[in-house]
């Protein structure tokens, strides 16, 4: 095996469903405790590797706890058991244009979001005219961005995503934002960091996307990884579990 | 150590969220940031009202500034308070507010309780500044204790923010506290010596002794309330033009550490499951 950039080691999530949720004083007085719960487990001891400079698809059907391994791998849920190493600096697509705020401009939405995404001043100035350039909210960068189209409300947040320029993406289901011509310059987007070696894991539901950008691939069931390694033997072994 | 070196390295996005509280707050007002001026002016017309013409307090003499006005008096005390309650009131709420947030980025979840309370200290800031203009103009030789006043504000704010980190956690577990607190604000504005002073409190203490028999007055429960400390130091500080009562610092400082201690052990506890409990 060459140099691996994300490890994944017998990852397991325990997420506590609970049938009183007693999330009031009175309710943790009256009975003494806080809450009834049983566990279950979103995931079941995962592990792979993803090679430093491939993207690396996470398939499989709703519920199969793909979102969850994502929200690991962002750092924004932390596994009950088991590691997540990176080598290099992750950053996580998960939404476009969280933390924007409404009442501010477009160029104060820039810095304010990209810090949340852990880029510095300087490398913001260096990357602005990048940013808005591929947002194409140049006219408008000066406006509030609650008069925002939600089109360029997205476009400027994921621009600024894209920018972030980490070793490590974390990606969910946010290609399929804006019109046709800012997915195919999303999708070039994406080509161009892989070109320049970064590392990218990104969950979606649309395989022609996954043959076409990644070179290997995860398929998760319930919890537990069924199959994982090249992107056509994955796809094709999950494409025939669907149908049969 | 851990926690404030991370708190350090996102000082950038501490500085971004503040900006956008403060820009945020007043967008689209033709007034802007003298709007945060409105609320403490309108309760010193109000309480100078009640409390110095109608009910008639007895004068408070700064000593050694020599100053005598209830209004001045009243906002060296009233302007910590309203600092204090925004910052808990905010603070509390700040990880439920930002859910979402929480939800779809990994940062240090700190800096929201920290940002707000960065921009409201900015606000009282801007207060302060004009308190001590006025108390200027009416003869008080304020201008050599603003370096110990401003590290009191630091030190109040250390306080307070600490608290609101401590509660906010709490919110997270039980939503009644935002609410609940809002009561308890109302009775602790009301057992802090800001209207009126402790003196005041004293004379009823005497009277009554010792409670039930135990060594132990009405002053010294009353005592116990930590901003009690706090609104002496800024009124010894701004008002009286003196340096406060040693016992008096340490008690403040003790009660900072304890805030602010625990504010930043919950956090480092309990961070890595905000997401799923939000």
């Amino acid at each position: 095996m060459s140099d691996w950039a994300v490890r994944v080691h017998d990852v397991s999530k325990r997420f506590r469903l609970y049938h009183e949720r007693n999330q009031t004083l009175k309710s943790a007085i009256l009975r003494g405790k806080t809450s009834k719960h049983e566990d279950f487990w979103a995931l079941n001891d995962i592990s792979f590797d993803v090679l430093a400079g491939h993207t690396h698809g996470l398939i499989g059907p709703n519920g199969s706890g793909k979102s969850t391994l994502l929200k690991c791998l962002a750092k924004i849920y932390w596994p009950t058991s088991g590691t997540i190493e990176y080598r290099g600096r992750m950053a996580s697509l998960l939404e476009v244009g969280s933390g924007f705020h409404l009442e501010l401009s477009g160029r104060e939405n820039i810095y304010l979001n990209g810090s949340i995404l852990g880029m510095s001043k300087a490398s913001i100035d260096a990357r602005f005219d990048e940013i808005v350039e591929f947002s194409g909210v140049e006219r408008f960068l000066d406006q509030p961005v609650k008069n925002y189209s939600s089109g360029m409300y997205v476009r400027l947040g994921f621009s600024i995503a894209i920018h972030v320029d980490p070793d490590i993406l974390v990606v969910d289901e946010v290609l399929s934002v804006g019109d046709e011509e800012f997915q195919r310059r999303s999708f070039e987007k994406f080509r161009e960091l892989k070109q320049h070696g970064k590392t990218i894991i990104l969950v979606t539901h649309a395989m022609p996307v996954v043959r076409d950008l990644c070179d290997s691939a995860s398929w998760l069931h319930q919890g537990e990884l069924k199959h994982s390694g090249p992107t056509d033997s994955v796809v094709d072994a999950y494409l025939k579990s669907v149908k049969s | 150590m851990r926690y404030l070196s991370e708190i350090w390295r996102s000082r950038e996005l501490l500085q971004n969220l503040t900006n956008r509280e403060v820009r945020g707050k007043y967008r689209r007002t033709a007034l802007g940031q003298l709007w945060s001026l409105a609320n403490p002016i309108a309760a010193i017309l109000i309480y100078t009202f009640i409390f110095s013409f109608i009910f008639r307090l007895p004068a408070q003499i700064g000593d050694p500034s020599g100053l005598n006005n209830y209004a001045l008096w009243l906002v060296c005390g009233l302007l910590p308070w309203l600092f204090f309650n925004r910052v808990l009131t905010l603070g509390t709420d700040s990880l439920v507010a930002n859910a979402g947030l929480i939800q779809k980025v990994y940062f240090p979840r700190i800096v929201l309780p920290l940002s707000l309370a960065n921009a409201t200290f900015f606000t009282w800031m801007l207060e302060m500044a004009v308190l001590v203009v006025a108390l200027s103009l009416l003869g008080a030789f304020v201008l050599p204790w603003l370096p110990l006043v401003a590290v009191f504000m630091v030190i109040f704010g250390l306080f307070s923010v600490g608290l609101a980190m401590v509660f906010s956690i709490i919110n997270v577990y039980f939503r009644d506290l935002s609410y609940l607190l809002t009561v308890v604000l109302q009775f602790w504005f009301y057992l802090t010596p800001i209207l009126y002073p402790v003196e005041l409190v004293e004379t009823q203490s005497d009277k009554l002794g010792g409670l039930a028999g135990a060594p132990i007055t009405l002053l010294d429960i009353y005592s116990l309330n930590p901003v009690e400390g706090f609104i002496e130091i800024f009124r010894n500080l701004l008002y009286d033009n003196r340096a406060p009562e040693l016992s008096t610092v340490l008690i403040a400082l003790g009660w900072t550490l304890v805030a602010f201690g625990a504010g930043a052990w919950m956090y480092a506890r309990k961070e890595r499951m905000l997401a799923e409990l939000l």
